[in-house]
């Protein structure tokens, strides 16, 4: 439920509930027709899009465990990197079907995941937090030093991606890499949204808000945890193949501790919570980064930090939410329709 | 024999390093529940103080830390009172967003100001080299590490957990509003205990640049090992963060020396394990 | 009235368009680090494309030379392979100098071999990245073997014949392990103990102390240049390994100019391999080094400015001597290929059949000279090759 609905479409009850929550409103809609539309912007760097698709999808998936469960990772980056690594390994020793690849690596990630959930179930705040950077470190280290295993920061060689159902090659324009990444992440969303919008979905917000409550509503509360994990651990190993198969290439910074930080950073800046923040995130720190490392190359940390500085002062939910706030006050003065 | 004293001795001088690096983040997160993950850029600016004046003013080195002391408490004072404050409140995710922005500045900063290389750093005489003792070859900056890590980390228990100012703190932490209004000027020791850490932490960066090199991107390097440092120790208890650093110190150096194969890998199990079986830290107060 | 006003104004335009045509320019493409940790090498390639234009003009071959700088922002195959794209395809670069890192140089290299885009390695060393699956790439950096091979044989023949070998542990410390592990053995040297040393890693007393108790003649070592370079040697000078009377080599990585000051006096004595030193004598590299001064100032020469010099110079060669007519790629690298020029460095050849470089290797020793930390030649081998 979003600040979008309707007032008749939050008093409504029951089934109609949840099918309420399901349906589209006309803002996202356009979203998504607007990146498909990118792609006929004239000198659009397709590959930079797919890039920003592929970070779209990396950030909702922690968005479902920090957004939706509450559960805050500094670590996420090992899930992508897993389904990066396991897709480069399918393209390396003949598996180079792309689809079926992929989903093997969201299934290697989704098992990762749960076992991780069952492992951190206990622990909560810093805790975890630490918990999670160290296993990202542990996990770095192991593949960074494996050089006869991995290639090590040399990247994984030898990597052959097969044309999309045999007909689309990934050709050096991007374009074959565009509509991949565009359309994965859209499937994966629109599967998400509706694990998001299900009973399922709101058992984890409710297990965040206040977890002693839903332990006596009879929630599986612990078992959820490895759920969400799992779940969020598929979308960014599916998002980590998604990187290996366009561009044919594999490295240990699709792990590094950098990566989970950045996709924190992208998420909190768009907003955790909303499901679209991770893209709104992604679409903006991306396009900045390219841009202001054009313009001013030695010094353009300067001006990302500013920006952070800025959005977490006048932004403070991030920046999804308070537009999502402005235009609820703005719906608020106007009268509802 | 005296291979393994001299590698323990090792151990327990990187742990004190460490130490003296996290202290100020263990006093502002631990005592004001504040995120500022800018410490590590308070260590950084705290080495390059140290060497302005050293290099350009010729004061001795010696003196040049209690000039770091007051000048990076004076730094974090003036950003506590324009930035900090106005987010005390949020929760700690905007205070990870906000002050990792104010770490990127810092380092885009430092390379404007000293360019984007490695600071040349030039200790004493008397700091430099080896001694005998008790038949063991020591490492002076080592002997010298440990004795002012002692002393920082006696001052600050004393000071902290048995003065009334350190009484006053804790009150202003628990609960603001009953101790402003029991008549403290809780901004004015908010400003205080701010000016401490971060002194703390610049503090930290002068003492740790001879061994680990100075460059502007020092606080990215290091904020692992502040963080690590802090949480497996217990937040806000010098005591813990001490036993933190002086544990992981050790591990770290013998892991290095035993089993090199697991090099750097040490430190990250260590501190996976002890939050898993200890998530309030060594010596933190269970939640 | 009207009607004459515009057609002239057409003809106007036609004829500039005519003009601006007739004026063929070349794009290179110049995909360095220009930021953050990594800026310095960015810097470095700028102030040799500055000098080597300055000195030669802005024309080759009657072509006019139009630069596109990108951002590769460090070791990054994703960035890096995006930019490469970019600058291929809506660029459309003739040439590429870059980029840098070897994860880079093997993320791009598809794409520049589908393109058809000739490029010049000037930051990568790993043995692998030219050859058949490049044919279009020339490296003017150098290869791992040229410099983790002689040291062994040099060490030996100086009577240091127990050797320590510490390498950081990543994928080109293992493959300066593995080179110089054999040319020891052939060289009938004997190893004393071997450790590889972490990538994020402050502390070295525990390996400091594993160098010792191996009573060895002399240590070897590969480290990145940065943190670790400075701090393994400055770990050996304040242990008091230093003061037992252990010979210290490595890959010249650990005494560049650019990171050498930081080291300071812990370097003297240091015995590197290297390509490049602002010391070597010759009258050409005499020159370079005084024109670099006049232009970049105090800013020291490491060797990927000479990389970028020397790739300027043989994309000027190889233009002038294509001459007029549209940029031919094939032309181009056959040129390149096979061709042997005299560089500040001393003599350097690109092999004809697979574009790796044969140079001149020293070794050399870490002195001050007037006051500054130079690297002096001593010795030196002639046209070492890239296997």
């Amino acid at each position: 439920m979003s600040a979008f609905d309707s007032p008749e479409q939050r008093a409504a009850s029951g089934t109609g509930y949840f099918a309420s929550l399901s349906r589209w409103n006309i803002f996202e809609i356009l979203f998504w027709l607007a990146l498909a539309g990118l792609y006929f912007w004239p000198h659009a760097d397709l590959v930079l899009m797919s890039q920003i698709f592929i970070w779209g999808l990396f950030a909702m998936s922690l968005d479902v465990l920090l957004g939706y469960r509450g559960i805050p990772s500094l670590g996420h980056a090992a899930f992508f990197g897993i389904g990066a690594y396991v897709a480069g390994y399918c393209g390396k020793f003949g598996w180079t079907e792309p689809i079926s690849a992929l989903v093997l690596a969201m299934l290697v990630a989704a098992g990762v995941g749960w076992l991780t959930g069952k492992l951190v179930q206990r622990v909560a705040g810093v805790a975890l937090l630490m918990v999670t950077l160290g296993l990202n470190l542990i996990l770095y280290d192991l593949v960074h030093r494996s050089t006869e295993i991995t290639g090590g920061d040399d990247g994984l060689q030898g990597i052959v991606i097969d044309p999309v159902l045999g007909l689309f090659r990934f050709d050096i324009f991007g374009r074959t890499a565009f509509w991949y990444a565009l359309i994965v992440t859209f499937v994966l969303f629109v599967a998400t949204r509706a694990i998001i919008k299900s009973p399922f979905g709101l058992a984890l917000t409710g297990a965040r808000e206040n977890s002693r409550r839903m332990i006596m509503l009879g929630a599986p509360v612990e078992g959820d945890v490895s759920r969400a994990f799992a779940l969020a651990a598929a979308l960014a190993g599916a998002a980590g193949a998604l990187l290996t198969q366009t561009t044919q290439f594999v490295a240990p910074s699709s792990l590094s501790f950098q990566r989970s930080a950045d996709v924190l950073v992208i998420l909190i800046i768009g907003g955790a919570g909303r499901l679209y923040g991770g893209f709104i995130g992604a679409l903006i720190f991306l396009f900045l980064r390219d841009w202001l490392a054009a313009i001013s190359p030695v010094y353009w940390y300067f001006w990302i930090g500013l920006l952070l500085v800025l959005v977490v002062s006048f932004f403070r939910k991030g920046i999804l939410p308070t537009i999502e706030d402005f235009y609820t006050r703005w719906r608020g003065r106007r009268g509802a329709p | 024999m005296t291979a393994v004293l001299t590698v323990l001795f090792n151990g327990i001088a990187y742990g004190f390093l460490l130490f003296i690096m996290s202290v100020g983040l263990s006093v502002t997160l631990g005592m004001m529940n504040f995120v500022n993950l800018a410490q590590a850029s308070f260590s950084m600016f705290g080495g390059y103080v140290m060497i302005m004046a050293m290099q350009w003013f010729g004061i001795p080195f010696l003196l040049t830390l209690p000039l770091v002391f007051i000048a990076i408490g004076l730094l974090s004072v003036i950003m506590e009172r324009l930035v900090f404050r106005h987010f005390y409140n949020t929760d700690d995710l905007t205070q990870v967003l906000l002050t990792i922005g104010l770490v990127f500045m810092s380092i885009a900063t430092a390379t404007y100001f000293w360019g984007g290389t490695y600071q040349r750093i030039d200790m004493p005489p008397w700091l430099i080299g080896q001694r005998e003792i008790f038949g063991l070859t020591l490492e002076t900056y080592r002997i010298f590490l440990i004795a002012i890590g002692l002393a920082m980390a006696l001052a600050l228990i004393l000071g902290l957990e048995r003065t009334r100012f350190g009484a006053m703190v804790r009150a202003c932490v628990d609960n603001r509003r009953v101790a402003g209004a029991c008549g403290l000027n809780t901004g004015l020791i908010f400003a205080l205990t701010f000016a401490v850490g971060g002194g703390l932490a610049g503090l930290g960066g002068a003492l740790s640049a001879n061994l680990l090199g100075l460059d502007p991107n020092f606080p990215l390097r290091y904020l692992v090992y502040l963080l690590i440092i802090v949480s497996v120790g217990g937040m806000g208890t010098i005591s813990g963060t001490l036993i933190a650093g002086i544990a992981l110190g050790v591990a770290d150096v013998m892991g290095k020396y035993y089993f090199p194969q697991f090099g750097g890998f040490v430190i990250y199990v260590l501190t996976v394990l002890c939050m898993l079986w200890r998530p309030q830290g060594l010596m933190g107060r269970k939640a | 009235m009207r009607i004459v006003c515009s057609a002239l104004a057409a003809t106007a335009l036609t004829l500039a368009g005519f003009a601006a045509q007739a004026q063929e320019t070349v794009k290179i493409g110049i995909l360095q680090s220009f930021s953050g940790i990594t800026s310095l090498g960015g810097q470095q390639a700028d102030g040799a494309v500055k000098l080597f234009m300055k000195k030669y003009g802005d024309t080759a071959g009657g072509k006019k030379i139009e630069l596109i700088r990108r951002d590769t922002t460090g070791p990054n195959p994703e960035v890096a392979k995006r930019l490469v794209q970019e600058v291929v395809t809506r660029e459309r670069v003739n040439l590429l100098i870059g980029p840098d890192y070897t994860p880079n140089t093997l993320a791009a290299a598809p794409i520049l071999m589908e393109a058809k885009v000739p490029s010049f390695v000037t930051g990568a060393a790993t043995t692998g990245i030219i050859g058949e699956k490049s044919k279009y790439s020339t490296r003017t950096f150098f290869a791992v073997p040229q410099l983790c091979r002689p040291l062994a044989a040099y060490a030996v023949k100086n009577g240091w014949k127990r050797v320590y070998v510490a390498v950081a542990d990543f994928a080109p410390g293992h493959d300066c392990e593995k080179y110089f592990l054999d040319a020891l053995k052939e060289a009938n040297g004997e190893l004393a103990g071997n450790v590889r040393i972490p990538v994020s890693n402050p502390e070295f007393s525990g390996y400091m102390q594993r160098i010792r108790d191996a009573k060895a003649d002399a240590v070897f070592i590969f480290m990145p240049i940065g943190e670790l370079s400075i701090g393994i040697l400055r770990a050996i000078n304040d242990s008091g390994l230093k003061s037992t009377g252990i010979k210290i080599m490595g890959t010249g990585d650990i005494t560049d100019e650019t990171y050498i000051d930081a080291v300071g006096d812990a370097a003297i004595g240091t015995i590197t391999t290297g390509i490049y030193s602002t010391q070597h004598n010759s009258p050409l590299n005499k020159e370079f080094v005084k024109e670099w001064a006049e232009l970049n100032g105090k800013q020291r020469i490491g060797w990927g400015a000479l990389a970028v010099y020397d790739s300027m110079r043989l994309t000027y060669d190889a233009l002038n001597a294509q001459g007029s007519g549209k940029f031919d790629p094939d032309k181009f690298i056959s040129f390149v290929h096979g061709r042997t020029f005299e560089s500040p460095r001393g003599p350097v050849t690109i092999d004809k059949s697979n574009g790796d470089i044969i140079q001149n290797i020293y070794i050399r020793r870490v002195d001050k000279v007037d006051g500054v930390l130079q690297n002096v030649e001593i010795e030196s081998f002639s046209n070492v090759g890239f296997k």
